[in-house]
């Protein structure tokens, strides 16, 4: 087990410094240079060169790519073009936001997927089913900054039960974490925007768990709960769910990896001021340092979350071993 | 079998050649009756999600010209592409489209004359990307610059469009107007500038509430990213900047340039002007402001090449303190836009705070402290950024502070707008919230005012002078005939803008140097264009391609 895990870190290890080749060569071949969108095309050429000296991206591309590699291997993603700022502080500033968002949708898509799935897997062929996977299906199938602004005109433009944009009340004051995020205020931004995202996550836990269920509702085991006299709800939940996590797990774990990401389109509707908006305008604005520092955290955070999936598998399987 | 293949094959190689010769035969004859062909053109275009009027005014001109026997593609291209291109080394480029934005410090005429005009900036990476040489045009834009009476600069620079309306520099498409608004109900004695809006320099300073709400929230589509003077890039920075720094001297609302946290200023010679600081004035920490600290200020961004202003403080020589209050000046050459937009734009900075930062490209300044109308007090990155009025202001100031809210698209604004959570935007509206705000279906916006104010910034396509055919006045005559300029306005601006038309750089929006006498080609006429393009010695040829003038 320790020596698959070790393994693993290694390649683990060896995919990152891949995936940062990658992500480097892929912003350096972005059409036009940061400094376009840096400065006014009014300011003198001089400017534009010195400002390209300043980040070093008068240099070859080997010289750059040796120094990016260097900063790495000692955790050091730069600074950000933009925001004269180290990345890592940056990211750190916009990720509670994010990840807080994408947890609580998660829970919500999980729990109800989960049960959900159980569920319509047990009744399977009633109408609840099809209108259980027809109802994921329709959240899953809309684009969700449609679903947001459907969200947004109902529960906050006309029932008015919750504000419709941001993540506190305007002017809202506060410095630590506990007093931004640990208060209703914060509560009641985060309803719309998580009841959004999880209702488009919500298909993909209920959908897997409903066709593993499938399955192991055919083992011969779950017969012989049956015949032992077990309440239904027993054999459902104690023999039948439990074998049929596994590949929810999965695909839960690969969610958390990709969650720092965000879910850009909610986060533009609701004026989330999360980490996903951020990385889409670092690449439009060729700000390579906070690009590059945002893609290899989430690629790492994947491939992480991967590791941790297949060691619980051996945990939640005891005939899975390594 | 096979012979008869082989036959057949020489029997089509034959007709190629022969075709080829005639088809080469002909283009002698054809040389012989007309010039040299019009080349093949490509206009780089702004992708349709970028700006939707440029690239379908660039369909409509490809489809004109190809109509006048001109082979022409409009070919969409990214913003930064396009930059590269026609900033780049080489000049390689017919025609394209891009703006000028209408920023406050353009007002002054000589970024649209001097900068995006005159020859000494033709070069690769200058401002005059269309190459456009006249050297009669460029004895004016000297002229203006080094002439600090503003009444004979007036005149010349009324000059200089007459000549750029007359050789077509490039065709203005269309501008758009600032089309904002604000609460009604609950301020009042809002200011509205061309090329600013509502949220401009004075609004904040004069706005009055009419109810206890007295910190409005302003609403902005876009984030703030720096507040460091040295490295904010952004309009959306500085607009949040200079109300926490202060200026000497401040654009008024008709664009007078006002003495502000000077008492006045003093044109000793051309190249010598002397600025008296007022006094009295504190910064936010509860530091004198004194002239040591208007003295670094300046001299902090000359020693930054590639600040925002960099273009502003670079005609000045040296600086010299005289006495406690006075502030001498020494350019190295006559420069009209000095008090206009070099003494209109630098912050002051607290010497005391910032010379001892060590690079001050380097330093975060989250805190910004100035002597400006309001006081920081915080800035979450992505959600707002809030300011108190600051008390030991000489100016009296009505509202409390302001919030300067940061939202991810307009329509969570309008929703916002319609909760009543915000009180004005900063931003241009998009044409769709325009009308949605307008019809007011159920009152839900008849607290809302909407004000519109032209904008002094342009929309144009651009020709690159140095090529064939665009090196020919008369085709760039032509051409100008061949823009739509109603359908650009009425239609895909839905009316909110002005129009265009050839050579148009500085339009009726900026009053005080618009030159309304000059005639200028703005009528989408395409009969005319090739009546032009005939009276100037083109031809078409038997296939119907347009040949240069022999």
């Amino acid at each position: 087990m320790l020596a698959y895990i070790l393994r693993r870190t290694l390649i683990i290890l060896l995919m990152i410094l891949l995936v940062s080749s990658m992500i480097f060569l892929l912003f350096r071949t972005m059409p036009g240079d940061p400094t376009a969108s840096m400065v006014d095309p009014s300011i003198p050429r001089e400017a534009r060169q010195a400002l390209l000296e300043r980040y070093g991206l008068h240099e070859s591309l080997w010289t750059q790519y040796t120094i990016f590699m260097k900063d790495l291997v000692r955790l050091d993603f730069g600074s950000s073009y933009f925001y004269t700022r180290p990345v890592l502080e940056v990211i750190q500033d916009r990720l509670p936001a994010t990840l807080i968002l994408m947890f609580t949708a998660m829970i919500f898509a999980y729990v109800i997927g989960i049960f959900g799935g159980a569920w319509m897997a047990w009744r399977r062929g009633s109408k609840l089913e099809s209108a259980g996977i027809t109802f994921s299906l329709i959240f899953r199938s809309a684009p969700t900054f449609w679903v947001g602004l459907m969200v947004i005109l109902l529960f906050a433009v006309n029932l008015r039960w919750f504000p419709a944009q941001g993540m506190r009340t305007t002017g809202y004051e506060g410095t630590s974490f506990r007093e931004i995020f640990l208060n209703l205020d914060f509560l009641k931004h985060l309803v719309l925007p998580a009841i959004t995202a999880g209702l488009y996550f919500l298909a993909t836990p209920m959908l897997i768990m409903r066709n593993s269920m499938l399955e192991v509702l055919s083992e011969d085991y779950i017969e012989m709960a049956h015949a032992k006299g077990l309440r239904d709800r027993t054999v459902l939940y104690h023999h039948a769910a439990r074998n049929a996590l596994l590949p929810v797990v999965t695909a839960g774990a690969l969610f958390i990896g990709s969650a720092i990401g965000g879910q850009v389109l909610i986060e533009v509707v609701f004026s989330w001021p999360g980490l996903g908006r951020e990385i889409v305008q670092a690449v439009t604005r060729s700000d390579y340092p906070l690009a590059q520092g945002s893609f290899i955290i989430l690629s790492t955070l994947v491939m992480v979350m991967n590791l941790i999936a297949d060691v619980l598998y051996a945990f939640l399987d005891p005939r899975i071993t390594y | 079998m096979k012979r008869k293949k082989l036959t057949m094959l020489l029997v089509i190689g034959m007709l190629v050649a022969a075709s080829m010769l005639f088809a080469g035969g002909r283009q002698e004859v054809d040389s012989t009756d007309h010039g040299p062909l019009v080349p093949d053109l490509v206009i780089l275009s702004s992708l349709p999600e970028a700006n939707l009027v440029n690239y379908e005014m660039s369909q409509e001109l490809a489809e004109e010209l190809g109509k006048l026997g001109v082979n022409i593609t409009a070919q969409p291209t990214d913003f930064a592409v396009l930059l590269d291109v026609i900033y780049g080394e080489e000049m390689d480029y017919d025609a394209y489209t891009i703006g000028w934005s209408g920023r406050v410090e353009r007002l002054d005429p000589d970024m649209f004359i001097y900068s995006i005009n005159h020859s000494a900036n033709a070069n690769p990476g200058g401002n005059n990307t269309e190459r456009y040489i006249n050297p009669d045009f460029d004895a004016l834009a000297d002229a203006q610059r080094s002439e600090m009476d503003v009444d004979t600069r007036r005149e010349i620079v009324w000059e200089a469009q007459r000549i750029l309306a007359e050789d077509v520099s490039r065709v203005t498409t269309y501008s758009r107007a600032n089309v904002q608004t604000y609460n009604k109900e609950r301020f009042t004695n809002l200011e509205n500038m061309s090329g600013e809006g509502l949220f401009n320099e004075w609004s904040p300073m004069v706005m009055e509430p009419l109810t206890d709400r007295r910190v409005p929230v302003v609403a902005s589509n876009v984030n703030i990213t720096n507040l460091n003077p040295f490295m904010a890039r952004s309009v959306y920075d500085w607009r949040n900047l200079r109300l926490i720094y202060d200026k000497l001297v401040r654009l008024s609302v008709d664009v007078t340039p006002t003495p502000w946290a000077a008492t006045g200023w003093e044109i000793v010679d051309d190249t010598t002007i002397d600025v008296t600081l007022r006094g009295g004035m504190n910064f936010h920490d509860g530091t004198p402001v004194t002239t040591a600290d208007v003295k670094y200020s300046y001299e902090a961004f000359m020693a930054q090449q590639d600040s925002y202003f960099a273009a502003f403080v670079e005609p000045i020589d040296s600086i010299e303190l005289i006495g406690d209050s006075v502030i001498r000046f020494n350019l190295k050459n006559a420069y009209a836009p000095f008090i206009t937009t070099t003494l209109t734009q630098i912050p002051i900075l607290p010497m005391h705070i910032w010379s001892n930062v060590g690079d001050v490209t380097q330093y975060n300044n989250e805190h910004p402290v100035g002597s400006g109308p309001f006081e920081f007090v915080r800035f979450r990155n992505g959600e707002e950024l809030v300011a108190n009025k600051f008390n030991d202001y000489f100016y009296p100031v009505k509202i409390d502070g302001y919030i300067f809210k940061i939202y991810a698209s307009p329509e969570g604004i309008l929703s916002d707008l319609q909760l009543q959570v915000v009180d004005m935007v900063s931003y241009d509206l998009i044409p769709a919230h325009i009308n949605q705000i307008k019809d007011n279906e159920g009152g839900r916006y008849s607290h809302l005012e909407i004000t519109e104010a032209p904008d002094i910034g342009f929309f144009y396509i651009g020709m690159n002078n140095f090529r064939p055919p665009f090196n020919n006045k008369d085709f760039r005559i032509a051409v100008a005939h061949l823009v739509d300029y109603d359908y650009a306005l009425d239609v895909l601006l839905d009316g909110y803008g002005s129009r265009g038309g050839g050579g148009l750089v500085i339009n009726a929006a900026n009053e005080f140097w618009h030159n309304p006498e000059v005639p200028i080609y703005d009528t989408y006429d395409p009969e005319k264009a090739r009546q032009i393009l005939v009276d100037a010695g083109f031809t078409w040829d038997s296939q119907g391609r347009m040949r240069m003038p022999k």
